[in-house]
């Protein structure tokens, strides 16, 4: 039992990221990234191109991550410039509509060129026990790289100016306008750090097991789960979330099965949704 | 209308401004001197807050000139208004509900880092403030939001402070406070430009008023002058 | 409602035309190809479920993402109806379409109740979507599960590949369209229209907003599980697949949003654009998605409200004519 629940921390922290990049983006602009997964899987591809290349793991990693990012910046710079222009619910349908279409893009074009196409960071030496409980190093290794990253990026959003800007847009955004912030500018740079956490979780994933070409749409529906339990628009949220969930994911999946598992997580969504809107630490 | 011959610190001409193709403001000249407090008087709906917004970026204007000390601000957007020198105090003030009260004032500064002096002169005029630091400012009451309104635009050391209606929602008591506040600012030398329903609290405290009806600027003057115009003596004194 | 004769005149035209349209496509494009026929039905059965999907999310503003479920809903209902008890098919028919009512109902109602926007009433629905996908293939002795139910009791005449089924759902197709049509002229389609202009305007001019959502869900949940019963007994055989997710829902979004969200042959445009194009693109699985998307990002960065949208703009920018109550789109 106690195996299964620290599988389902490793994977919960890695959904955890996934969820703050998703959440991020949709706190500041209203906008549900469906295309987050591929992104994930693009930053995958990236790395495995890399490596088969004959470079260093470390290198393909970093740009894998860095190509990711660039990828959120294209999408912010192009396709969400028309959404942003939208109000309201038109600017949610559209986004909805867009970010599905480069989903359909960005997966269809890997899938179809990689078809085979799959990473896995192997990082060897001997099991470390924790708890009683023989870990594999990958699996310690994505776990202390996500904490890191979240460490960071509590750091990032409570300590520094820039960190303060981005939670005043999520907040109150004309009030950030009046003090001289620049939305638009926040929203790039954050769609960019959402891009590389989407690579960062690819890299951590690859640690635990193979991450396929085809894991793009799973990703997707796991971020937003986590989006939504955690608070739409909340940072620390989404990481308790993640956790949370993905513990559940592993109980779940180890004593009943994988397809109800599914349901199991999208219906935490849905209870979510209708018991408590504002999710875990939403306002 | 007897101004000195120095060149205002905010020039605003003809300008125009709405919603959905509609000029709800038209025409509006306005001129404020460096040192000065403006009072524009009017009505509900009669085009004070769609103003302010124009000038301070927030509604693109469709006719017209918005310059500051020489600086074409006209349509620019509303960081870069705000950054060129004039903090705008709606009255929906639009303050950080779950930061604290010091950092909403510490945003205030952006993008510079908050000079301590300034702090220090925002809870010398205004103490409860420093009292709440820790507070969520989503949790304060109404008329210390308006405090910490004031108090963050004030963080940004500007040049023209524009304020849209500060008594709103205020007990008579705390609207008294608030403009004790501003004659303070007034006497540090900030430019004050201020929306205000209640006449006789504007012109308590600013030198000259423009007053607002329908979008246009009907009459202008000095404080004493339009106390003395029989129209806003009806209009707006409630006197016979 | 002012029901002058000119105005139903006008009104009605369009359906008139495109069922004259639909009439004679038979005869001038289909040939003896039971494949082009099939297809042709696939085309009009996705139009049925576009017309009950623009009800509900094109009308009224609710995003749900469980038109393969409702669907479903009518034809497993349909189906198990007939073949466990002795009814005949029309039996099915009202109880396949009476429970996807029910359940399209009860979904808004929550949605309602709850004060649920798109995203979260898409997710809610989603989620119902994938419940019921799941209760199928658990609930073997009744449904068969992947292996899919065999459906009893269908004339060969209306069997989905033969022109006789064509005609079924075309015939089914025309009666949602009036039943749409009537919708939008009268005191609901003012409401619809004001709900979806701006909810609190339309709540503080007196309009039952959580009433007319309902009420649309319903009707439209019924159009839908109605086509999907029909679907049921037409092609003889219904799997999980016949109505899932991926199969129904992101289409039926996709194109009902590319001809265009509350217009009356919005539906009818986009399926049949898409029914040609699946034709067309008959390459890998892989190209086909990234043509999709691509096709998606630029009919959405274009065509913002849709075909239908941009074609009266063309029209009215082409024909400058005074329209006097316009209540025909």
């Amino acid at each position: 039992m106690t195996a299964v629940i620290l599988d389902g921390i490793v994977l919960g922290l890695a959904f955890g990221l996934l969820g703050v990049g998703m959440t991020l983006v949709y706190g500041l602009g209203g906008v549900l990234n469906l295309a987050y997964g591929q992104i994930v899987v693009l930053a995958a591809i990236v790395a495995m191109i890399v490596i088969d290349d004959g470079r260093a793991t470390l290198v393909a990693a970093v740009l894998g991550v860095l190509a990711a990012a660039g990828v959120a910046v294209v999408l912010d710079l192009t396709l969400m410039r028309p959404v942003y222009r939208e109000r309201g619910e038109e600017r949610t349908l559209l986004g909805l509509l867009l970010t599905l279409g480069a989903a359909f893009v960005i997966g269809g074009v890997l899938s179809w060129r990689y078809p085979d196409g799959a990473l896995y960071i192997y990082i060897g030496g001997d099991p470390v026990s924790i708890l009683g409980v023989p870990m594999t190093r990958g699996s310690i290794w994505a776990s202390v790289i996500a904490l890191a990253v979240g460490a960071l990026l509590l750091l990032f959003f409570g300590a520094t100016t820039f960190g303060r800007g981005v939670r005043s847009v999520i907040q109150d955004e004309v009030g950030a306008r009046l003090v001289g912030i620049n939305p638009s500018f926040v929203r790039t740079v954050i769609f960019a750090l959402s891009g590389a956490l989407a690579g960062i979780v690819a890299m951590t994933n690859a640690m635990v097991g193979p991450l396929g070409v085809n894991a793009g749409f799973e990703l997707t529906t796991f971020a937003l789960i986590v989006t939504v339990v955690g608070g739409l628009g909340s940072v620390a949220g989404a990481f308790l979330a993640g956790v949370l969930l993905g513990v559940v994911n592993s109980l779940s999946a180890h004593y009943i099965g994988q397809y109800i598992t599914t349901i199991i997580l999208l219906g935490a969504a849905a209870l979510t949704i209708l018991i408590r809107p504002r999710g875990l630490l939403g306002r | 209308m007897p101004t000195s011959g120095r060149p205002a610190l905010l020039e605003v001409e003809g300008l125009a401004a709405g919603y959905l193709g509609e000029r709800v403001i038209d025409g509006i000249d306005v001129r404020v001197q460096t040192g000065e407090a403006v009072a524009i008087v009017g009505s509900n709906g009669a085009g004070k807050t769609t103003l302010f917004r124009t000038i301070a970026g927030l509604l693109p204007a469709m006719a017209g000139r918005v310059v500051l000390d020489g600086k074409e601000l006209t349509r620019r957007p509303a960081h870069r208004i705000s950054r060129a020198g004039i903090a705008y105090v709606p009255a929906e003030r639009h303050l950080f509900p779950a930061m604290t009260l010091k950092s909403n004032l510490v945003l205030g500064a952006y993008p510079r880092r908050p000079d301590p002096a300034t702090l220090e002169l925002v809870y010398d005029l205004f103490p409860r403030l420093r009292e709440r630091q820790r507070q969520q400012a989503g949790t304060l009451s109404g008329g210390e939001q308006q405090m910490l309104a004031v108090g963050r635009a004030l963080m940004a050391r500007p040049r023209l402070l524009m304020l849209d209606e500060p008594t709103t929602g205020l007990a008579p008591i705390i609207a008294q406070t608030a403009f004790t506040a501003l004659e303070g600012l007034k006497k540090e030398g900030m430019t004050l430009l201020i929306a205000e329903q209640q006449v006789p609290l504007a012109l308590s405290v600013a030198e000259r008023g423009y007053v607002l009806e329908n979008g246009r600027i009907r009459l202008s003057g000095s404080a004493e002058e339009l106390e003395r115009n029989p129209e806003v003596r009806r209009a707006y004194l409630g006197v016979v | 409602m002012d029901l002058s004769w000119r105005r139903v005149g006008w009104a009605v035209l369009p359906i008139v035309v495109t069922a004259a349209v639909l009439v004679i496509l038979p005869s001038v494009w289909f040939g003896d190809s039971p494949y082009t026929t099939s297809l042709a039905v696939q085309a009009m059965v996705f139009a049925s479920y576009g017309v009950g999907f623009n009800l509900i999310f094109g009308s009224t503003n609710q995003l749900f993402l469980c038109v393969g479920a409702l669907a479903g809903v009518g034809g497993y209902g349909a189906a198990i109806l007939v073949n466990e008890t002795s009814l005949p098919m029309a039996a099915g028919l009202v109880v396949g379409t009476a429970s996807a009512a029910l359940v399209g109902g009860l979904l808004s109602w929550i949605a309602v109740r709850r004060s649920l926007g798109i995203i979260f009433t898409g997710i809610v629905t989603l989620v119902f979507s994938l419940a019921f996908a799941n209760l199928l293939l658990g609930q073997r002795d009744l449904t068969g599960a992947e292996n899919g139910l065999v459906v009893e009791g269908v004339p060969d005449r209306l069997a989905d590949d033969h022109v006789g089924g064509y005609y079924l759902f075309v015939g089914l197709l025309i009666g949602f369209l009036v039943v749409f049509r009537a919708l939008q002229l009268s005191h609901a389609g003012w409401a619809f229209r004001a709900l979806r202009d701006d909810e609190v305007a339309a709540e503080l001019a007196g309009v039952n907003v959580a009433r007319y959502r309902i009420y649309a869900a319903t009707i439209g949940s019924a159009m839908i599980g109605l086509t999907g019963a029909l679907l049921a007994f037409s092609t003889g055989f219904i799997s999980p697949a016949t109505y899932s997710f991926d199969r129904v829902d992101v289409r039926v979004l996709v194109f009902v949003a590319f001809g265009g969200l509350g217009t009356l042959l919005g539906p009818v445009i986009g399926a049949s654009v898409f029914a040609i194009l699946d034709q067309q693109l008959t390459t890998s699985f892989e190209k086909r998605e990234v043509l999709y998307g691509v096709f998606i990002i630029a009919i959405f960065l274009g065509f913002r409200r849709g075909v239908v949208y941009a074609v009266l703009k063309l029209w009215r920018r082409l024909v400058p004519t005074r329209r006097v109550g316009d209540a025909t789109r």
